[in-house]
């Protein structure tokens, strides 16, 4: 009977534990953590820096052209300045410090065997006392 | 150890088991992986006009409940392409290098599914579209152009089809960019691109 009880009582409080630890790793950040912000400010860049469309070898390379309007490209194609590989859309949401949901979840499994633990201690004691 | 106490112990250590897989999978749950690529093809409609030079500054696509300004976007200084600032309402943005929507060629509009702690993006559902979906485009100068989906393709950022996206066509259209698939440490492996023809236009 006793045996029985102490069962239970150990099965109780891991279910009270294991319904802790999935809510810390739900709402594990401690700080904001400001993603790195991508781009800083999106506007003046004005200059484009590589001039994509790879048709004419443009051999100059101090070519200082000052009249060269940026959007005007030399190539007359619709997209005058083709950026280079993919855009960045998308900084992932918080869910990810594994650190430290990893962390909380192998704490939470120690405790849940600390409370293992205890309840055997007590089982052996309960029965070595003759109950 | 006797059997009461071997019951106890065994239980706990299943427990604790339990809830290392539960949070684990409560981490992936979110990141499944749709791969809606209807294949691109032409569209029908062809017979509309293009219209003149002016940028735009709002975009609606009332298929996924986007209503949004629209801010300009450059270069970056890798040579890729800016992307809107992370921010709590954060907007789209057009691709100035490009033709404005509504001219013959790709116009390029960019968003972000996600934005950090922010939560989503503007683009979260972009690839919940489907061909033939509206987009509606209004810009500087008075003017609606209204677009229609044509193909929605998810593709590895490895891969990207620069050539699909920033190479010149025969009448205007729209490109929508964001970012899909599943998530790396911060960021995506692929980019949803939803391609769009110019359907209608309206002063």
């Amino acid at each position: 009977m006793r045996r029985t009880v102490l069962s239970a009582m150990a099965l109780a409080s891991t279910a009270v534990l294991a319904s802790t630890v999935p809510a810390f790793a739900d709402g594990a950040s401690p700080t904001p953590t400001a993603r790195r912000s991508a781009t800083a400010a999106p506007a003046p860049a004005t200059t484009a820096p590589t001039r994509a469309p790879s048709a004419t070898p443009a051999p100059t390379t101090a070519s200082s052209e000052p009249s060269a309007v940026p959007t005007r490209a030399p190539a007359s194609r619709q997209v005058s300045v083709v950026p280079s590989g993919a855009p960045n859309t998308g900084v992932v949401p918080v869910s990810k410090q594994s650190g430290a949901g990893g962390g909380l979840i192998g704490g939470g499994a120690a405790a849940v065997f600390v409370v293992g633990g205890a309840a055997v201690f007590v089982v052996r004691r309960r029965r070595a006392t003759g109950a | 150890m006797t059997l009461p106490s071997r019951r106890a112990f065994a239980t706990a250590a299943m427990a604790a088991l339990l809830v290392g897989c539960g949070g684990h999978g409560a981490d992936r749950a979110t990141t499944a992986h749709r791969r809606s690529t209807p294949p691109p093809s032409p569209s029908p409609d062809k017979a509309v006009h293009a219209l003149g030079r002016s940028v735009p500054v709002t975009l609606r696509i009332p298929a996924i409940g986007v209503d949004t300004p629209v801010i300009q976007l450059g270069l970056a200084s890798d040579g890729s392409v800016q992307v809107p600032p992370i921010a709590a309402h954060d907007r789209a943005g057009w691709y100035r290098h490009s033709p404005t929507p509504g001219r013959i060629g790709p116009s390029v509009i960019l968003g972000h599914v996600t934005v950090g702690t922010y939560g989503d993006g503007v683009f979260r559902h972009l690839a919940r579209l489907r061909r033939g979906d509206r987009i509606v485009v209004r810009l500087e100068n008075g003017t609606t152009a209204e677009f229609a989906v044509t193909s929605v393709r998810t593709v590895a950022k490895a891969e990207f089809p620069a050539d699909a996206v920033y190479g010149d066509v025969d009448r205007p259209e729209l490109r929508l960019i964001t970012c899909g698939g599943s998530r790396t440490g911060d960021g995506y492996l692929d980019n949803v691109i939803v391609f769009a023809a110019l359907s209608s236009a309206t002063p």
